[in-house]
């Protein structure tokens, strides 16, 4: 069968060095099973069949990388390692960032994190390998790849793949407001909200988890982020946010949660209170009660 | 003249992207060095005008992610400073455990740097080896090996019960006396010295004029030391707690590379010290500050030196404007005098001593 | 003590020439503010920091909605911070990092993200601002990306993971 020796550069486009501290600490510490691929560090990238790249892409990188990219030979790779990689992530819409990676070059698999675990790096890289033997014997690049490294586990507390327990989601936005990379959004569709998490643009640091009101979104220990091109747009999580039609006016509002209202009435007993009622309903029901 | 070498952007040794231009004469000595900047510049201090406070808290940690507790860390202190916020003294104490853990982590990691360079495989390893130690309390404790998303304005996002404490006591007395070996190696190493001692020379006077921070200025016979010279936080309220590090007088790379060992040996003894007694109560505040108009200027001492944010409000949601000088803006400018007259094969090892942080200083 | 005796001989050469304020933080640093009202005295408090062995730590420059340009120098003087606040209106100061080399870097970095010319400042080239990226980038108060698409990234991006997700 026929197999390439993978000889892996690495090209920073202006990453804050998280991405390039931790690809070292993947290819250097032996826990990180880095070793097993039998990858080479290249001296030089005309002799470079793995490309690996880090960072936005700025500005004064954009030539650079252009040129650098210009030396490699077919058949080779291309590894993202990073969100800024993939989407230009926390750094998008400044005039310094030309990126993403995938403007000027194609890219293979895409790591996303912030930065990834050493874990996470080392699939990937694994996973980059892989394809590269695959273009070697001219065969179908296959898209959805199983996980190459086994054995490997993140503590509970890991800040991995954000989720969302929609039962306590009142789509307040906080977690829109405070994501620092836009990776929330929230959008009415008919009588639900769509509640979408990107985990491509994701910096995995749980701004929004604190920020919750209602403890509704939460990241998992997921830290399976070494994906495929081809996923760059679906790795996602979905819910759906019911609304409720109000017991008084029929008009369809988003109902709080118990903990919420707990909150706004420290005095009361909220089992007592008309559970169904829409805000402006609610006042009206509050001022009869309290004062009349 | 003599011949012309390149390095960079892009190259195995290069952390970060930056580009060298050298001239060398017939003995490969250094005659003239261009730098070229700007790889990493991503036009921060605009975004930061274009996010909340909120959002910034995360922005400032992603400057730069091997000082990614300081950012955020002098940022909210700036920000308590217009609100004239008081925060409790738990939560200083959690900021200064924090901060210190990144700063044994972001020295061990030079070394690292510096015995990869040295083609010291053996010391390599055991120097990353023993970082793991503090990457994996980072990610155990805070959730992310680089960026532990600490910092909130009136306090801190984490909290400690007996379990952790016990859990990060057990990993330091592991790696302490790993730290303290590596340190004798590193001192006593043939090919360290040969390749260090004598090299990368930045004089006292130097260093005065340039005006170095961090251990760079440790290693050159000066002690500007933020903790000490204009203690804040943590280190005000309890001045035991201040680094009782003293300079190291060589100049050169290893002086700089044992500055950096004093302050992780330092950085070491204040958690634990922390640790023994942290102050009880409220981790942040439950209100919602208003941050109103106003001005400040606020300094911390960041791995490699001093860090200084200045912010502008105006009672709206985002910042009118924030700058920050980060210590390897003004420690760059020393490297032209440690590159000249020294060879052209000892330039990435003098760059790695100054622990360039480009992310940092082009922003 | 030794900033005591630097604010009386700013005092005595400038005298009306400055305002000076001196605040002090909850851990008991002290700091002192100072507004200059000609721009070229920035020499003589230059001279001064100079003979108190002091450095320039960083500048700091913002565009005010009147057009003018506010400076403002950080310095310090053997641990206490002094900042030194300067205005111009014609898009140009005098550089002090003849003076003061630490100076350096801020300076130039006022004039390629506000292109407000630092007058005598040793180095005229480009320091972190790619030259493909217009001068004075700073002074815009809408961001440029979304100034020159009309949209911004996020929300080509965003777009395409709807598309995604409609497709199922």
């Amino acid at each position: 069968m026929n197999k390439l020796k993978p000889k892996l550069f690495r090209i920073n486009t202006g990453s804050c060095n998280g991405c390039d501290v931790e690809f070292l600490a993947t290819a250097l510490v032996d826990k990180f099973q880095f070793h097993k691929l039998e990858v080479e560090i290249a001296e030089e990238i005309s002799q470079a069949n793995l490309l690996v790249i880090t960072g936005p892409l700025t500005a004064r990188s954009e030539p650079f990388l252009k040129s650098y990219i210009n030396k490699l030979s077919e058949p080779y790779v291309v590894v993202g390692i990073g969100t800024c990689s993939i989407t230009s992530g926390i750094f998008r819409d400044s005039y310094a960032i030309n990126g993403p990676t995938d403007k000027v070059i194609d890219v293979d698999i895409n790591i996303s994190g912030c930065p990834p675990r050493p874990q996470s790096i080392a699939e990937g890289i694994a996973k980059g390998v892989a394809i590269l033997n695959q273009k070697v014997q001219n065969v179908n690049i296959s898209k959805q790849m199983d996980t190459i490294l086994q054995g490997f586990e993140a503590p509970k507390s890991f800040r991995g793949k954000i989720n969302l327990h929609a039962n306590l989601c009142t789509a307040c936005r906080t977690c829109e407001t405070v994501c620092p990379s836009g990776a929330i959004n929230i959008t009415k569709i008919g009588d639900k909200y769509e509640h979408k998490v990107w985990h491509n643009t994701c910096c995995f640091c749980g701004n929004c988890v604190f920020f919750c009101p209602t403890g509704a979104i939460y990241n998992t220990n997921d830290f399976d982020t070494a994906k495929h091109q081809d996923e760059k747009y679906s790795d996602t999580n979905i819910s759906y946010i019911k609304t409720d039609n109000c017991s008084s006016c029929n008009k369809r509002y988003k109902k709080p949660t118990t903990g919420l209202l707990k909150k706004a009435y420290i005095n009361d007993d909220i089992n007592k209170l008309n559970n169904n009622l829409c805000p402006e309903c609610r006042k009206k029901e509050n001022f009869t009660r309290m004062y009349l | 003249m003599g011949k012309t070498i390149k390095i960079g952007p892009f190259h195995p040794e290069l952390e970060e992207s930056v580009y060298f231009k050298l001239v060398a004469d017939k003995n490969s000595i250094v005659q003239e060095v261009e730098i070229v900047n700007g790889f990493i510049h991503r036009g921060m201090e605009s975004l930061v005008t274009n996010r909340n406070f909120m959002q910034n808290l995360i922005l400032t940690e992603r400057v730069c992610s091997l000082c990614s507790n300081n950012h955020p860390f002098t940022f909210v202190m700036a920000v308590e400073k217009i609100a004239n916020i008081k925060v409790p003294s738990r939560a200083e104490a959690l900021r200064v455990v924090a901060d210190e853990i990144k700063r044994a982590a972001s020295n061990l990691f030079n070394l690292a740097m510096l015995s990869h360079l040295t083609h010291s495989y053996e010391l390599m390893k055991d120097t990353l080896e023993t970082r793991e130690y503090l990457q994996d309390l980072k990610e155990t404790i805070w959730g992310n090996r680089m960026d532990m998303s600490v910092n909130l304005f009136t306090g801190v996002k984490y909290d400690l019960d007996a379990k952790k404490v016990v859990h990060i006591l057990e990993k330091l007395n592991l790696a302490i006396p790993k730290i303290k070996e590596l340190q004798k190696r590193f001192e006593n190493d043939e090919i360290i010295k040969q390749r260090c001692v004598g090299v990368g020379i930045l004089p006292t006077e130097k260093a005065l004029e340039i005006g170095v921070t961090g251990p760079v200025a440790r290693g050159s016979g000066i002690n500007n030391d933020v903790r000490v010279k204009a203690p804040y936080s943590l280190y005000a309220l309890r001045p035991e707690l201040q680094p009782r590090t003293k300079p190291r007088n060589g100049c050169d790379v290893l002086s700089r590379a044992m500055a950096r060992f004093d302050d992780i040996i330092e950085a070491v003894r204040i958690i634990k010290d922390l640790l023994s007694d942290l102050p009880r109560g409220k981790t942040y505040l439950e209100k919602r500050p208003h941050i109103p108009e106003g001005e400040a200027v606020v300094r911390t001492e960041a791995p490699r030196g001093e860090l200084i944010y200045y912010l502008k409000t105006d009672g709206s949601q985002k910042p009118i404007r924030m700058r920050w000088k980060v210590p390897t803006y003004t420690n760059w400018e020393a490297l032209k005098v440690m590159i000249l007259g020294d060879k052209v094969e000892n330039v990435t090892i003098i760059l790695n001593s100054i622990d360039p942080c480009i992310s940092c200083t082009e922003r | 003590m030794n900033t005591s005796k630097f604010i009386k001989i700013l005092r005595e050469t400038l005298g009306e020439q400055c305002s000076i304020k001196e605040d002090k933080d909850s851990y008991g640093n002290h700091s002192i503010w100072m507004k200059l009202k000609v721009k070229e005295s920035i020499n003589v408090v230059a001279n001064s920091i100079k003979s108190f062995k002091g450095r320039c730590i960083v500048a700091t420059a913002y565009k005010n909605r009147d057009g003018s340009h506010t400076i403002i120098y950080h310095f310090d003087i053997n641990g206490t911070i002094l900042n030194v606040e300067i205005k111009t209106n014609d898009n140009m100061f005098f550089s002090i990092t003849p003076i003061i080399p630490s100076a350096n870097w801020a300076e130039r970095e006022i004039r390629e993200m506000y292109g407000v010319e630092p007058i005598g400042h040793p180095n005229t080239d480009r320091l972190f601002l790619d030259y493909s990226i217009a001068k004075g980038v700073l002074n815009e108060f809408i961001p440029l990306s979304k100034l020159q698409r009309g949209v911004s990234k996020t929300d080509i991006m965003w777009k395409k993971v709807e598309e995604d997700i409609n497709n199922g």
